[in-house]
């Protein structure tokens, strides 16, 4: 009975299980460096690094626990997600009062990709919004009569349904591949793969960056990106990448390039969000998490990881 | 009976709702918890402006709150006006013809729910306006604070509501909002010109903060 309402992989799965505890080990140890620094030097400025830190680890638990058991929760989760992502998108982004039929259509697709999604159905998951949504969205704007800006709107409209639902949704997708003989790890593996090492190779940037940032990377959009942090980012995500490959169902070579790979879109949806967040005009896109901003400033990077990952994943071992 | 589903209702499901799909980030409100009473003042955009008001109080007293409607749209007929004299704990008032029916006019009318010991809610726009603009406000908040100076006001913005669900529209789709209350007030002068310019400025300086 409880075997089948909680799938309590983290704690059957040997390979799954060493993953929680360097990811909490690795949280444990933030957390004494900052209190110890603090006792020491108590005019350091550390309040918001110890509040990224907290907020880490309510997102490392709220995503452990949102996987950990049955896959039914995991989409409801990864779908809410979407959701509170595109939500913030589109409060930021300056619609019209006329488009709020044609997002509210929108709104809807988000439960059908991530149910399509939940059956398997890879033919409809795939094209459902890049093609059905991409025709069906301007049609309603269409049909509100209200030509002014309506470029903009059909623009701005599919652009965040694709980085907010589409390429969220590729997380989702992994826990429906289909079983590979000899890989344990299965789907929750490729997807703590993928999530583990695009946030810590954010915190990788992020630290090689403060320590030994001098040379801006692309000033225009983020002044706080440097080459040092870049370079330092994707060298030891990739290497963090080659220890964890087991989670993964790909030789080592292969495993290796999948992470470089994680790494380098990583960073690249990380200033893509940015450039977004420099034209509005806005530092964050919301304060739903505290010293990290809005939920989008957190999986910015991933609605770039997730889709090359798993077309990666895909095209190598499926 | 009311009082309990009054707090099921907003403290515990429409609170959650609004958080989570509408997208309302709440204000803290436990100050309000020292007052005998007050006049909640906001602006007025949309529906969700009276559920938000609502579920943002502390449960203990939000059967003591009632949001001030208008009695020609909300009371209509028998159903609309049991329905949200019960599910709203409004109070209807008359916008218009007060001469043939003075005991709904709105001022005695909100005079005497404060005499009763309850507090108010009300939109001082009179009626919800354009999503993200704040419309002159009608006199009346001025004369019952006025004639009422022992109780404060407290001034309310709410941002989003109307893009939330905007006048003439059926179904919310969500959008990042929030709720912002300002420090209780208690009005001085007699002069309601510049007690409706003090309220108006309390709120516009809420947007900015």
């Amino acid at each position: 009975m409880f075997d089948k309402i909680f799938r309590l992989d983290y704690f059957q799965n040997q390979e799954l299980l060493q993953v929680i505890i360097l990811i909490f080990g690795i949280l444990i140890f933030a957390s004494t460096l900052f209190f110890v620094v603090g006792k020491i030097k108590p005019n350091a400025n550390l309040g918001e690094l110890k509040s990224r830190t907290r907020s880490w680890w309510v997102m490392a638990i709220v995503f452990l626990v949102a996987t950990m058991f049955s896959n039914k929760i995991s989409f409801i989760a990864l779908g809410f997600l979407s959701f509170v992502a595109f939500r913030e998108l589109y409060s930021i982004l300056d619609f019209r009062n006329d488009d709020r039929y044609a997002v509210f259509w929108a709104y809807l697709a988000i439960p059908i990709q991530y149910y399509l999604a939940y059956i398997g159905w890879y033919g409809a998951y795939i094209i459902f919004i890049p093609v059905i949504m991409f025709l069906i969205l301007p049609l309603r704007l269409v049909l509100r009569g209200e030509t002014k800006g309506i470029i903009k709107s059909m623009a701005s409209l599919h652009w965040i349904i694709m980085l907010s639902v589409f390429g969220i949704s590729h997380l989702a997708y992994l826990l429906s591949l289909p079983e590979l003989p000899g890989f344990d790890a299965g789907g929750r593996g490729l997807l703590l793969f993928l999530v583990f090492l695009t946030e810590i190779n954010d915190v990788l940037q992020f630290i090689f960056g403060k320590l030994f940032g001098k040379h801006k990377i692309i000033p225009a959009i983020s002044p706080n990106k440097t080459w040092e942090g870049f370079l330092g980012g994707i060298i030891f995500t990739t290497v963090i990448g080659y220890f964890l490959r087991f989670l993964i169902p790909l030789p080592v070579f292969e495993a290796v390039f999948v992470s470089f790979l994680i790494a380098f879109s990583g960073f690249s949806g990380d200033i893509v969000m940015s450039s977004i967040k420099r034209d509005i005009g806005v530092k964050d896109t919301s304060n739903a998490i505290p010293g990290h901003g809005g939920v989008l400033d957190r999986i910015d990077s991933l609605s770039y990881t997730a889709p090359v990952f798993f077309h990666m994943v895909y095209f190598l071992a499926y | 009976m009311k009082k309990y589903t009054l707090r099921f209702i907003y403290s515990f499901v429409l609170r959650w709702f609004l958080k989570l799909i509408v997208g309302v980030r709440f204000a803290k409100t436990d100050f309000m918890k020292e007052l005998d009473q007050f006049i909640i003042v906001a602006n007025h955009n949309s529906h969700l402006d009276t559920i938000t008001l609502l579920a943002s109080l502390p449960a203990d007293i939000l059967h003591k709150v009632k949001p001030i409607a208008a009695g020609d749209y909300f009371g209509k007929n028998w159903l609309t006006r049991n329905l949200s004299s019960f599910f709203i704990n409004a109070v209807l008032i008359d916008r218009k013809g007060m001469k043939e029916n003075p005991e709904s006019a709105p001022i005695p009318r909100m005079i005497s729910e404060l005499e009763m010991g309850n507090s108010l809610i009300l939109f001082p726009e009179g009626t919800r306006g354009e999503p993200e603009e704040l419309k002159p406000f009608k006199r009346g908040i001025a004369l019952v604070l006025s004639k009422k100076s022992d109780v404060p006001y407290i001034p309310a913005f709410l941002s989003g509501m109307g893009k939330n669900l905007p006048k003439g529209g059926v179904i919310p789709v969500p959008f990042n909002s929030y709720i912002r209350f300002g420090n209780p007030t208690w009005v001085a002068s007699e002069d309601t010109r510049s007690i409706i310019s003090k309220i108006q400025d309390d709120i516009l300086q809420l947007r900015t903060e």
